[in-house]
């Protein structure tokens, strides 16, 4: 069981300067997931922790040991591929094995311990396939069987999920966490999908622009986002953010409030607005308010609540759930 | 299909099978007949079968010198094309993996490789100084150096098709760099390598001109300086004459029957992408 | 900072780098010197620009370079013009097409020295297939490979026959990256099957065309075989080419004279074909 440590990590690419200067420590055990929008830096930075990727300057310890040189079959870690990089010309056992082959294992040893990984995994009947012949769900678990085997310190996840349609998604965000607590492996998982983030994690690093916005668990985050940029990606619908006069009232400057934390009347209310557009999703209805000194309010209310289009209705955001960012 | 695409089509068979195949019937007849009827190099059926008589002693012509020229320029092929495979292979390879300021000079040499004449005298100098004048090894090496251009570029464009997923993966699996190369990316090179195979196959066992430069001499003649060589033996026999140029076609057109899509493929290889 | 070594390491560049260098490279530029030489493979005796003189002064060393460039014109301009006309043809859904297309392409898989002793057979003056047929109706051959005057033109023919299914390989390769979606626009707006051909196809199947162009100009300016096998360069020399020069060269143990032959044809190939892929380049049809 392993931990993770960067220190002042940096990488450039020529004069684009991608990583500008992360620390974090990933605890033994943890299932931490790096979450940002794209060109964030997030695979970067699990490259640079896999060592595909050599960083411009910094260190990486994995297990207290140095690693920041280190070839990635020396560094204790599997890595998982959005493609899942199966090699196509190999049946399963074969790619499962493929690491230990090149290590010159004995065929008895591979053999025994690829049963073992495909039992696990419950890839037992489709050993003699080729990747081609096998389902999605079927090819990413091949994959992280090919991580498992190696018996790594930490297991690496490059948007493992984003290939797969959407029922197969939440299924898979199940069996990896059931995998998790099984292994209880040091797990860091990359995604541009907050759902993920917020249902998987342990713990959530929000990367943008190369930096590391905010560490902390889901509901942290959800309670209490650092920054706007952290308090607009993570939930859904975002949460209201507003600048200018409307925040100097408030006394900062930005002022948010979630969409869920807005109360909704058609009598009283701290802001008063017009019905502009109304999304009902079954259990909630998503109301879109247009509010004079707001510009859009967005609120979410019951899923049977009576609005309609051009409405007056009066909002008013519940106590302790606003946010003042200087 | 329209009356218009019907009757075009009959009457451009009929065109080019005066035009295209007649030749080639031609080749057979005169190849089955005796050699006074051959002599009036008539388009017409046999008088007298003589096909097997006819291939038996062109075999046989100044020791079975046949023999030996279809044994050497097997030898040249099959080592030329494995050489040209592996060596292709691994430049391509590491020209479209790695970018780096050299890939413009290989890029460079690839094209001046295609374009440039080889320049005779001098490599035949340069074989002497290695030893390697009028010798099999040095008529291999030479198929190998004028091959590398066009193999390197085939190789190059499947390559881009292979994801770099797989190298990355091999690399956490632990892959050497030649293991990554050889146990990863070759095995799925099987299409292509088809391809250079048959097609410079081909090239090289039709190849008349640089075994005339290189490879001069009675103990180390190819197949095409035979048939070039047995004109002079064969002046008045040209029922002979033709059942060696028969001989010399027949393998390509067994590697044609069943390789046609690779050898197309390879040769346009670059025509729609430019 | 330590640079990691790259999985993809440069000797294995080394093999083939190596005997393209020394098999290939090293002869080409020890061309030029001992083009400015008299050299019996012993003795190099340095005369300057004196071959080089002697190829633009004697005629039958003048001759080989005109007719090279002949050579090359012609079954070069043939080659692109009737390879894309019979591409065309040949992708227009005819019946038994297939067959057609095998049938042009197989003559490119053919011996050279095969092709170019039977239809020098054909040939013959009295008993050649082409002047039985012409008698028969009527009409009297000339000698295709005896007339000083005909000799080269006949072997151009030959080279096409064996060479136009791969341009026509080429081009139908190409022709097939052409979306019909602008076949489909150019009919809405009215235009004719001439006008699709020379507004549609000929600009959208440039890279075949550039291909085929280059290809057949190369093959052209070097060819030996064909005419090696039908004439020798003759009658005398009417139908000798720079690489058949070079090797009566060689022959004779003139080697400066002859590796002089390689540089012009060097030069030659350089002259025609770079401007020539530039023009192509510089008309960019943008997709």
């Amino acid at each position: 069981m392993t931990s993770v440590v960067l220190e002042s990590v940096r990488k450039s690419f020529g004069s684009l300067e991608v990583m500008k200067g992360v620390d974090l420590t990933v605890d033994a055990g943890e299932f931490c997931v790096f979450v940002g929008p794209s060109g964030c830096g997030k695979s970067t930075l699990l490259r640079i922790i896999s060592g595909l990727e050599t960083q411009t300057s910094g260190k990486v310890f994995i297990d207290s040991k140095d690693v920041t040189y280190a070839e990635p079959s020396e560094r204790g870690i599997a890595m998982v591929f959005q493609s899942y990089a199966l090699y196509p010309h190999l049946t399963v056992a074969e790619n499962i094995g493929f690491g230990l082959s090149l290590a010159r294992r004995p065929k008895a040893e591979i053999a025994e311990r690829v049963k073992q990984t495909a039992d696990v995994l419950q890839l037992s009947h489709l050993l003699d396939r080729k990747p081609k012949a096998l389902s999605g769900g079927q090819r990413q678990r091949v994959a992280i069987g090919r991580a498992i085997i190696r018996n790594p310190k930490v297991f690496l996840f490059d948007e493992p999920l984003s290939n797969l349609d959407a029922s197969l998604r939440s299924q898979m965000r199940i069996e990896l966490t059931e995998l998790h607590a099984k292994l209880g492996a040091t797990m860091i998982y990359v995604t541009h999908d907050q759902v993920e983030a917020m249902t998987m994690a342990d713990k959530i690093v929000v990367l943008n622009g190369g930096q590391i916005e905010q560490v902390g668990t889901p509901m942290t985050l959800y309670n209490n986002p650092a920054t706007p940029f952290v308090a607009g990606f993570i939930g859904s619908p975002k949460m209201n953010l507003f600048e200018g006069e409307i925040a100097a009232r408030e006394g900062c400057k930005t002022y948010g409030i979630r969409p869920e934390h807005v109360a909704l009347s058609s009598t009283e209310g701290k802001w008063q607005g017009k019905v502009r557009h109304i999304e009902r999703l079954g259990a909630d209805t998503v109301v879109y308010l247009d509010v004079p000194e707001l510009q859009t309010l967005v609120v979410r209310t019951d899923g049977d609540r009576p609005v309609k289009i051009g409405e007056t209705q009066f909002a008013s955001p519940l106590t302790g759930k606003e946010h003042r960012f200087s | 299909m329209s009356r218009r695409q019907l009757y075009t089509g009959i009457a451009a068979l009929a065109a080019c099978g005066v035009i295209f195949v007649l030749p080639f019937i031609f080749i057979f007849i005169t190849a089955a007949k005796t050699k006074q009827d051959a002599a009036t190099l008539r388009f017409s059926w046999p008088v007298e079968w003589q096909l097997w008589q006819n291939f038996m002693e062109v075999v046989q012509t100044r020791n079975y010198m046949l023999l030996l020229a279809y044994f050497n320029s097997t030898v040249i092929t099959v080592a030329a094309v494995t050489l040209l495979v592996l060596f292709g292979a691994m430049v391509g390879y590491v020209l479209q993996r790695r970018p780096s300021r050299w890939n413009t000079i290989i890029y460079g040499c690839v094209l001046a490789g295609l374009m440039i004449p080889p320049a005779i005298v001098p490599t035949i100098w340069v074989l002497q100084l290695l030893g390697l004048f009028k010798t099999l090894s040095g008529m291999v090496l030479i198929q190998v150096a004028y091959g590398l251009g066009f193999t390197v570029l085939l190789f190059r464009s499947f390559i881009a098709t292979i994801p770099r997923d797989l190298d990355e993966a091999a690399i956490i699996d632990g892959a050497k760099p030649f293991q990554i190369f050889f146990r990863v990316i070759l095995p799925l090179l099987k299409p292509v390598t088809v391809t250079v195979i048959v097609v410079q196959s081909i090239a090289i066992f039709n190849d008349f001109t640089n075994p005339l430069y290189y490879l001069p001499g009675r103990e180390n003649v190819t197949v095409q300086l035979t048939l070039y060589n047995f004109q002079g033996q064969f002046q008045t026999q040209f029922n002979l004459l033709f059942m060696n140029i028969l001989l010399v076609t027949i393998p390509p057109l067994i590697v044609f029957i069943f390789f046609n899509r690779q050898i197309v493929a390879g040769m346009t290889a670059g025509a729609v992408k430019g | 900072m330590i640079k990691r070594k790259s999985p993809y390491p440069y000797w294995f560049v080394l093999p083939a780098a190596v005997i393209f260098t020394v098999l290939f490279l090293a002869p080409t530029v020890a061309s030029f010197w001992f083009s400015l030489t008299r050299w019996d493979l012993f003795t190099t005796q340095f005369i300057g620009l004196e071959n080089y003189r002697q190829f633009f002064r004697e005629p039958f060393l003048i001759q080989g370079l005109v007719n090279t460039v002949i050579y090359a014109a012609l079954t070069s301009g043939t080659k692109t013009v009737l390879g894309l006309l019979l591409a065309v043809l040949l992708t227009s859904g005819l019946w038994g097409q297939g067959l057609l297309r095998t049938v042009i392409f197989f003559p490119v898989l053919v011996s050279t020295i095969g092709v170019g002793i039977t239809f020098s057979v054909f040939m013959h003056p009295t008993r050649g297939l082409i002047n039985v047929a012409l008698a028969a109706i009527g009409i009297h051959g000339p000698g295709w490979l005896t007339d000083p005057a005909l000799a080269l033109y006949s072997i151009v023919f030959v080279d096409l026959w064996k060479g136009i299914g791969l341009a026509t390989v080429i081009y139908i390769a190409g022709l097939a990256s052409i979306s019909p979606d602008y076949y489909e626009a150019a009919r809405i707006d009215g235009a004719t099957r001439t006008q699709m051909f020379f507004r549609v196809t000929v600009p959208l199947v440039k890279p075949a065309t550039v291909t085929v162009v280059t290809l057949s100009l190369i093959g052209g300016l070097r060819s030996f075989d064909l005419i090696w096998a039908m004439t020798r360069g003759g009658p005398g020399f009417s139908s000798d080419v720079l690489a058949s020069v070079i090797y009566k060269q060689y022959q004779a143990g003139f080697y400066g004279l002859s590796t002089a032959g390689n540089v012009i044809l060097f030069l030659l190939i350089g002259l025609i074909v770079l401007p020539l892929t530039a023009w192509f380049n510089r008309k960019e049809v943008d997709l």
